[in-house]
C-alpha cells in the first residue's frame, strides 16, 4: 500500500466525518457512531461487489440490490423465521452459516441466470436489463407472498445469527450501553470486508484479474487472441453478486425485519454513490467511501437544523438529498476518480 | 493442392442491399504472404470478420486446416492458432505494455479463476516464463523502454507494434493483419515490413490487408485485389499490377 497523498487525504476526511459524529451530537455519540459503521460495513461490502462488476470488468449493473435481495431472503427462509400477515412460524430450519452458503451462492446463481442472456450486451443494454431484473425481482418478492411474506416480510430470525454473539461484544456493550445485536452485525461485516479485500487483492494482481481488466478494455481484442470474454464476463458477475449477496445477509439481521422495500432502486444507487465516492476500480476505496457517506447521510439532518432553524423532520429530508447531490457533483468536478482510484485508470470518462 | 492451409467456398455477405463479400472459392497456402487489396468499401476487412469469426456470413463455408470453422466463436478460430489485428488498433489501453502482452501470452488454464486461486506457485512460475516471453518480444518489436506505459501513452505507431507483439506471442499459425501501416511514419513502415517479412520466413502464414501499394508489392509472394466484393485478380505481386482490370479499378494512372 503505498502511501500517497490521495490516502492522507482520505483518511483525514474519514477521520474529519467520524469528527463530525461527535462534534454535531450532543448525546449518544457512540450509539450513532457504531449505527453510522454497521451501514457504512454492510454499505461498503456491496459496493466491494459492483466495484468488481464496474471497476474490475466494465459491466454496467443498475440491479445490485437485487442480488442483495436473493441472498437475504433465501438465507432467512431457510433459517426458522415467522412470515406474512399472520406472521406464520416457522420453526424448523437448518444451521445459519449452511442457509448463509446456500444463500450466497443462490445470489451467484441469480447473477448467472440474469447474465447469460444479457451479458452480451454492450454497456447500457446490460445496465437497462439489471434495471428492469431488479425490479422483477421486487415484484415477484411481493406477489409469492405465501413463502416471502410479500409486503409483511420476515420477522423473528435473529436469533439464528445473535445466538453466537461471543463475550467480548456484551462486555463491550455494556460499559457503554449499545445495541449488542447491531455491534455483532456490524463488527462481522467488517470482518467480512477484511476476508473478501484479501481474496480480492490476490485476485486482482492474478492472471483472472489482468483477463477481466482486459475485458473491460476491448473484448474484441479479447476474443481474436482466444479468450472466452463472455464467460470471464460471467464470472465476475457471479462473484460481485454473491459478495452483494452476503451484504444483504448482513443488511438483514442489522434490521432485524425484513422489507421487501428495502431493495428498490434507491438501494443500488446509494451503492453506486459509495463506489463512486471511495474510487473506481480501487479495492478498498469502497470502505472509506461508504463511511463518509454514512456520516453525510446520518448528520445532513442535524447540519441542516442547524442551518435552517424553523425546519420540520419533511423539509430536513430533502435537504439532506441535496447535500448528496451536491457533493457528488462536487466530486465529479474536482475527483472524477474518487478518492482513491487512479486517474489513469478514470473509467468515468464521458465520450 | 495439398499446401493450402484455409478455403473459402461460396462466401457471402451483404448489408442491405450491397454486396460486400462473394467470393466463389479462394484457397489460401501454407506459409505464404498474402496481401489482399482493392478500393475502400471492397470487402477486404468484411472478409477478415468473417474468417475471424467476428462477422456471421449469409451463406459460404470457411476451411481451417480441413476443419469447418464456418460460425464458429471468433475465440475458438483464434484457439485454431488464427490470429487478427484490426484496422482500428485495439490495444488494452489503461493496462502497461507488459500486461497487454502477458494477457495475450497467458494460456487458458493460467487465465482461469481456479488456477488464480488455487494453484498459486504453478501460476508464478508460468508468470516467470510468460514475463520473460513477453520482454523478448518487447525487445523484438523495439518497444522494451515502454514496458510499464500505459498503452494508452503509445504512439499510434508503437500501439501498432503493441498489437502485432500481443500477436506473435500466441504463436500463431496464421496472422491476419488489417493494414498494419495504417497512419505510421515511413521509418516505422520499414521496420514494421521487415518484421512482418521475418515473421513469414519463421513460417508464419501471412494475410494482410493493405493500401500501401509499394510496400505490399515489395515484401508479398501473392496479391489477391478485390472489388465489390469479388476476386478480380490473383497472383503474382508483378502480374497483379499489369493486370488491366486492377489499374483500372484500384491503382489507377497516377500514383494516389
Amino acid at each position: 500500500m503505498k502511501f500517497s497523498i490521495k490516502w492522507i487525504v482520505t483518511l483525514l476526511l474519514t477521520a474529519f466525518s467520524i469528527y463530525m459524529i461527535f462534534a454535531l451530537n450532543p448525546v449518544g455519540q457512540l450509539r450513532i457512531l457504531f449505527n453510522v459503521l454497521t451501514f457504512a460495513g454492510i454499505y461498503g461490502l456491496a459496493a466491494i461487489g459492483l466495484n468488481v462488476h464496474f471497476g474490475l470488468t466494465g459491466l454496467l449493473n443498475f440491479g445490485h440490490a437485487s442480488f442483495m435481495g436473493v441472498g437475504a431472503y433465501v438465507t432467512l427462509l431457510l433459517i426458522p423465521h415467522a412470515v406474512g400477515r399472520e406472521g406464520q412460524i416457522n420453526e424448523t430450519g437448518l444451521p445459519f452459516l449452511l442457509a448463509l452458503v446456500i444463500g450466497v451462492v443462490s445470489a451467484s446463481l441469480f447473477g448467472l441466470l440474469l447474465g447469460l442472456p444479457a451479458i452480451r450486451l454492450r454497456g447500457d443494454y446490460l445496465a437497462i436489463v439489471t434495471i428492469a431484473a431488479a425490479e422483477i425481482f421486487r415484484i415477484l418478492v411481493i406477489d409469492l407472498e405465501s413463502i416471502t411474506g410479500g409486503v409483511y416480510g420476515i420477522i423473528n430470525y435473529s436469533d439464528s445469527l445473535q445466538q453466537y454473539r461471543p463475550n467480548f461484544i456484551e462486555i463491550f456493550v455494556s460499559k457503554y450501553n449499545l445495541n449488542a445485536g447491531q455491534i455483532w452485525i456490524g463488527f462481522l461485516s467488517w470482518i467480512s470486508i477484511f476476508f473478501v479485500l484479501l481474496l480480492l487483492k490476490r485476485l486482482n494482481s492474478s492472471p483472472w484479474g489482468r483477463a477481466l481488466r482486459a475485458v473491460r478494455e476491448d473484448e474484441d481484442a479479447v476474443r481474436a487472441l482466444g479468450k472466452n470474454a463472455v464467460w470471464l464476463k460471467l464470472q465476475s458477475f457471479m462473484l460481485g453478486a454473491g459478495i452483494a449477496g452476503l451484504s444483504g445477509v448482513l443488511l438483514a439481521f442489522n434490521y432485524g425485519s425484513l422489507q421487501v422495500t428495502l431493495f428498490v432502486p434507491l438501494l443500488t444507487f446509494y451503492i453506486w454513490a459509495i463506489m463512486i465516492l471511495g474510487g473506481v476500480g480501487s479495492l478498498s476505496g469502497p470502505i472509506f467511501g461508504s463511511v463518509i457517506f454514512w456520516v453525510i447521510i446520518s448528520e445532513t439532518d442535524r447540519l441542516a437544523s442547524l442551518i435552517f432553524e424553523n425546519a420540520n423532520g419533511q423539509q430536513l429530508a430533502g435537504v439532506r438529498f441535496l447535500l448528496v447531490g451536491l457533493l457528488i457533483m462536487i466530486l465529479m468536478i474536482f475527483r472524477p476518480s474518487g478518492l482513491l482510484g487512479k486517474k489513469e485508470e478514470l473509467l468515468l470518462n464521458v465520450k | 493442392m495439398s499446401n493450402s492451409l484455409m478455403r473459402v467456398d461460396n462466401l457471402k455477405k451483404s448489408f442491405g442491399g450491397v454486396k460486400a463479400v462473394d467470393i466463389d472459392n479462394l484457397v489460401f497456402n501454407k506459409n505464404e504472404l498474402t496481401s489482399i487489396i482493392g478500393p475502400n468499401g471492397a470487402g477486404k476487412t468484411t472478409l477478415f470478420d468473417l474468417i475471424s469469426g467476428f462477422q456471421e456470413e449469409d451463406s459460404g463455408e470457411i476451411f481451417y486446416k480441413d476443419k469447418n470453422i464456418t460460425k464458429s466463436q471468433p475465440y475458438k478460430i483464434a484457439r485454431l492458432g488464427m490470429v487478427r489485428t484490426f484496422q482500428l488498433t485495439k490495444v488494452f489501453d489503461r493496462m502497461t505494455v507488459l500486461e497487454n502482452l502477458m494477457f495475450a501470452g497467458s494460456d487458458i488454464s493460467n487465465d482461469s479463476l481456479f488456477h488464480s486461486l488455487l494453484q498459486f506457485s504453478k501460476q508464478k512460475n508460468y508468470e516467470n516464463s510468460l514475463e520473460e516471453e513477453a520482454l523478448r518480444v518487447m525487445r523484438d518489436l523495439n518497444i522494451e523502454q515502454m514496458s510499464n506505459s500505459y498503452a494508452r501513452e503509445l504512439s499510434g505507431g508503437q500501439k501498432k507494434l503493441l498489437e502485432l507483439g500481443r500477436s506473435i506471442i500466441r504463436k500463431p499459425d496464421v496472422l491476419l493483419l488489417d493494414e498494419p501501416l495504417a497512419g505510421v511514419n515511413p521509418k516505422l513502415s520499414e521496420e514494421l515490413l521487415e518484421i512482418i517479412e521475418k515473421l513469414s520466413n519463421d513460417g508464419i502464414t501471412i494475410l494482410m490487408v493493405e493500401h500501401n501499394i509499394d510496400a505490399v508489392m515489395k515484401i508479398s509472394e501473392r496479391v489477391i485485389v478485390l472489388a465489390e466484393g469479388s476476386v478480380i485478380a490473383d497472383g503474382l505481386p508483378q502480374e497483379v499490377r499489369e493486370n488491366e482490370k486492377v489499374i483500372e479499378a484500384y491503382l489507377g494512372g497516377s500514383d494516389d
